[in-house]
């Protein structure tokens, strides 16, 4: 073991007397620390941005004043998609995913804003984040800094003269491997700081981010291995060189890019347009609430009179037009959930087919877990727009029953006629404040943790095929 | 020269050869995929345009010829047809829809409707000819012309291959012509092919080809200089591997950092809320106050009047028009806080070839941001042309017959070039 380090160390002298891996590795601290800082400032913002932006909305909707209950159903509220502390880390899908919906009543609407739209074009070139420099800086460098280690020296004939003087092939590559792991721990420094920093603020994140932290030193140790592996068996430096870098290229920039073109084709998602137009027609066939010989409305109003044993609505002990609007909204909201749900299978789906490219190109599997345990992956989104629907449901059949129970149906019925009506059909604004405001938490940790585990399979999967490899390799040059 | 050029495939290594021909693959399947997106987009369109039709109808069955019922529920469909070079870039399933519906109600509650697309295929980035041309044809270039001096000199045989005569024209000139023209023929080929699927115009075609000559022009100008040095090839390499991750995705993604942070905007969460204040304090002002304030916008409507407890519809699109006036200023002023980022990207394209060849093709793909916000300003122009369509009848109390609604405007008509003349597009 000690001949593995003195091994190593000497491998560490040689890199450090490489003029052009110092300089990589300068400038790569350099990068990791400005992505280091401005994610975690940016971060910080928008997570202060948003929080504001749902207490305002929240506070808006408190101090609304007297009103008729239907009017607070069209005046809704917003929800706002909270960022985790990890984001600084990795804010994953967050630009390109809406962090803020609209919730009112009839209508489920299309997610707004997010960075993706508001940025110039230089966004679809990559964000320059502590994640994105682990997944494709980092393996670049530590290719550069590693590609000639072992052939060089064969090439120079040093390797075979050193194996006659009794070094053992296996502990010479183990030596180098170590080496380069070193380097990918110093390169890996900056970000991880990052990934620690953010855990500090939030003890409670400490124990994904250290898993996080786990699949990045797995994810950076498969190249070292893949690095040491090439640099072995390649005829000469140069094509060693050549070797890795197309593997560079292929794993980490083509795979993912062509995965998703083969995942948007495969399981093809609907415009928000011709969804929303099929549940318009879905919503006719279930009970035209305009047209008042409609069957299911007529039956619905049959049901109560018989229930309550009266023969006219305005007989009824509640009000009869709040009851009809519950009703008209537990349709629509039937429809919303299902196309919402059909919506978020198809891209799960399309989810799946990545995770399932990432044994194939295990940059997938890595950038999969890193947003996972982020909690800004696909899964987060569709847990906050899940979350946002059922509060809209929830606030919405409250104000209809306020409708139903404090809205006398006389003063209903007259409120367009009779200014007292109109006065009286309203509700105290004291109604509002009670209304509990939109929380969301995000996806638990468990579920987090569980996101993260197709990720790092992939990638264990990986480092056993190339340690076997290597550990042949050994085998080989010693005999 | 034939000849020589050749002698030069037949030298060409097996691996070098099989790069060539699966650069070629890959943009064939990117144009195939380009191709793909493009008809499904015009499908998408087509489909919502039949299903909105039905739509009307079923609304005209209800709203028995009152303006008012049908500013309220009846939807415009409006859309981005892809253009004839949009497979080099296109955009389905991003966050901006190609095709969404409007209502006559208050445009800003709208107008920044996200598609329902997946964030993490939008993240991972697409697979299309922009790509293969941008990112994989330059590392091919490299790889095949790194060494095209040190390799010989590594192999012992470059000062006999120099002392030929005129070894430049026989040797040197044909190997790369021979090879980047490859690399060149490997995407004009499958870029030649989409185009004429498309029926696209050939000046366009033309540009898009002088694109992708251009940027292989810049990385052929950058690895022979790098070539030219007296290093090893391994070297070599590297330096140019280099470059192209620095100028391709170090550079970029730095700058958009930047770009961001020196360029703030204004928060659209509170522009969308004050826009929902606005619209909905209508309900509790005075009718009258509301539309005095129509009126000064719209005197033609002078005489109209609303007051009393009746809801009445006019009134309603009164203050849905107002509380877009509220935040018109702020939500364009924001566009143009975009457009300024995108700008600053454009002014950094022109340092780096590379990106200001991948910001051309989105233009000529017309996946931009500057298309995005070209749209959302005809949606404005068209939305105000559809309110002013229907305040006749809303503030005369004129039903709408069916050929009234049939007459509505359209935003096919609205895209024709009669349709979109200059005067109107100042909002």
């Amino acid at each position: 073991m000690s001949r593995v380090r003195a091994i190593a160390v000497a491998q560490l002298r040689l890199f450090g007397r490489s003029r052009l891996a110092v300089v990589a590795l300068v400038l790569l601290a350099m990068l990791s620390a400005i992505a280091a800082i401005t994610g975690a400032a940016q971060a910080s913002r928008m997570a202060a941005d948003r929080a504001t932006a749902q207490v305002a909305a929240n506070t808006e909707f408190a101090n609304q004043p007297d009103r008729h209950p239907h009017r607070m159903v069209h005046y809704g509220t917003y929800a706002l998609r909270p960022l985790g502390p990890l984001a600084a880390f990795d804010p994953g899908v967050d630009a390109f995913a809406g962090s803020l919906i609209y919730l009112e009543g009839h209508r489920q609407n299309a997610t707004t804003l997010g960075a993706a739209r508001e940025s110039s074009g230089l966004i679809r070139f990559g964000q320059l984040t502590p994640a994105f420099v682990l997944r494709v800086l980092v393996p670049l460098l530590l290719v550069f800094v590693g590609f000639a280690m072992i052939v060089a020296e064969r090439q120079a004939g040093l390797f075979t003269l050193q194996l006659t003087h009794g070094a053992n092939a296996g502990e010479l590559i183990a030596g180098k491997a170590l080496a380069l792991a070193v380097v990918a721990g110093v390169a890996a420094l900056p970000a991880l700081a990052a990934l620690g920093w953010s855990a500090a603020q939030s003890p409670a994140e400490a124990g994904i981010a250290a898993l996080m932290a786990l699949a990045a030193l797995l994810w950076l140790g498969l190249w070292v291995l893949g690095i040491t592996l090439v640099s072995a068996r390649a005829r000469s430096a140069q094509s060693a060189l050549m070797a890795l870098v197309l593997a560079w290229a292929v794993l980490v920039v083509l795979v993912p890019r062509a995965a998703a073109g083969v995942a948007a084709l495969a399981h093809p998602l609907p415009t928000k347009a011709e969804t929303d137009l099929i549940i318009h027609q879905e919503l006719r066939a279930l009970g035209d609430s305009h047209n008042p010989n409609d069957p299911h409305f007529a039956e619905f109003k049959a049901g109560l009179l018989k229930r309550y044993g009266v023969s006219r609505v305005e007989d009824l002990p509640f009000n009869f037009r709040g009851a009809l609007s519950a009703e008209g909204e537990r349709l629509t909201s039937q429809l919303f959930a299902r196309h919402a749900a059909d919506t978020a299978a198809v891209q799960m789906q399309q989810h799946r087919l990545l995770a399932l490219v990432g044994v194939i190109s295990p940059a997938v599997g890595f950038a999969q877990a890193s947003m996972a345990g982020a909690a800004t992956d696909l899964a987060s989104h569709i847990a906050f727009l899940d979350a946002a629907e059922a509060h809209r449901y929830r606030l919405i059949q409250s104000l209809n029953g306020l409708h139903t129970y404090q809205v006398r149906g006389a003063d209903d019925a007259a409120r367009n006629k009779d200014p007292i009506a109109e006065r009286q059909s309203r509700v105290s604004a004291r109604f509002w404040a009670d209304q509990k405001p939109f929380q969301h938490a995000g996806p638990t940790m468990a579920d987090r943790m569980a996101g993260m585990l197709p990720g790092l399979a992939a990638m264990l999967l990986w480092a056993v095929l190339l340690s076997w490899q290597l550990v042949r390799s050994g085998r080989q040059e010693q005999s | 020269m034939i000849a020589a050029l050749a002698r030069e495939w037949r030298l060409l290594a097996g691996p070098a050869r099989l790069g060539l021909i699966v650069l070629a693959a890959l943009a064939s399947v990117a144009v195939a995929l380009g191709l793909a997106d493009a008809a499904a987009t015009r499908a998408d369109i087509a489909r919502v345009g039949a299903l909105e039709a039905r739509e009307t109808q079923s609304i005209a069955a209800f709203a028995k010829g009152d303006a008012g019922e049908f500013g309220y529920y009846r939807n415009f469909p409006v859309w981005r047809a892809p253009g004839d070079l949009a497979f080099l870039a296109p955009a389905r399933g991003d966050a901006v829809p190609a095709v969404m519906r409007i209502r006559i109600l208050a445009l800003e509650g709208q107008i920044n409707d996200n598609e329902t697309a997946n964030p993490e295929l939008l993240l991972t980035g697409r697979f299309d000819f922009a790509f293969v041309t941008l990112y994989l044809a330059p590392l091919l270039l490299i790889a095949l012309l790194h060494d095209l001096w040190s390799g010989e000199r590594e192999a012992g045989r470059l000062a006999a291959l120099d002392s030929l005569p005129r070894a430049r024209h026989r040797l040197w000139s044909p190997r790369v012509v021979l090879r980047a023209g490859g690399v060149a023929l490997a995407l004009l080929v499958p870029l030649a092919v989409g185009g004429l699927i498309e029926g696209t115009a050939p000046l366009r075609l033309g540009a898009a080809a002088a694109l992708v000559l251009a940027s292989l022009g810049f990385w052929m100008i950058v690895t022979l200089g790098v070539a030219r040095v007296h290093a090893a090839s391994a070297t070599q390499a590297a330096v140019l591997a280099g470059l192209w991750f620095a100028i391709t995705l170090v550079v970029p993604a730095a700058a958009h950092l930047a770009i961001n942070a020196a360029v703030a905007l204004a928060d659209a969460a509170a522009i969308a809320r004050e826009n929902r204040e606005e619209v909905h304090a209508g309900w509790d002002r005075p009718k009258a106050e509301t539309m005095a304030r129509f009126v000064a916008l719209y005197p033609a409507y002078r005489d109209q009047s609303a007051n009393g407890t009746a809801f009445e519809w006019k009134w309603y699109f009164a203050f849905q028009q107002l509380g877009d006036d509220a935040v018109v200023t702020d939500s364009v002023a924001r566009d143009a806080g975009i457009a300024r980022r995108e700008a600053w990207a454009q002014r950094l394209g022109w340092l780096l070839p590379p990106l200001k060849a991948a910001q051309t093709m989105q233009q000529l793909a017309g996946s931009d941001v500057t298309a995005d916000l070209a749209f959302k300003t005809q949606v404005r122009v068209f939305h105000r042309r559809l309110r002013e369509y229907h305040y006749p009848y809303m503030f005369g109390g004129r039903p709408m017959d069916d050929t009234d609604v049939a007459g509505a405007p359209d935003f096919a008509t609205f895209l024709s070039p009669v349709g979109t003349n200059g005067t109107d597009l100042g909002l």
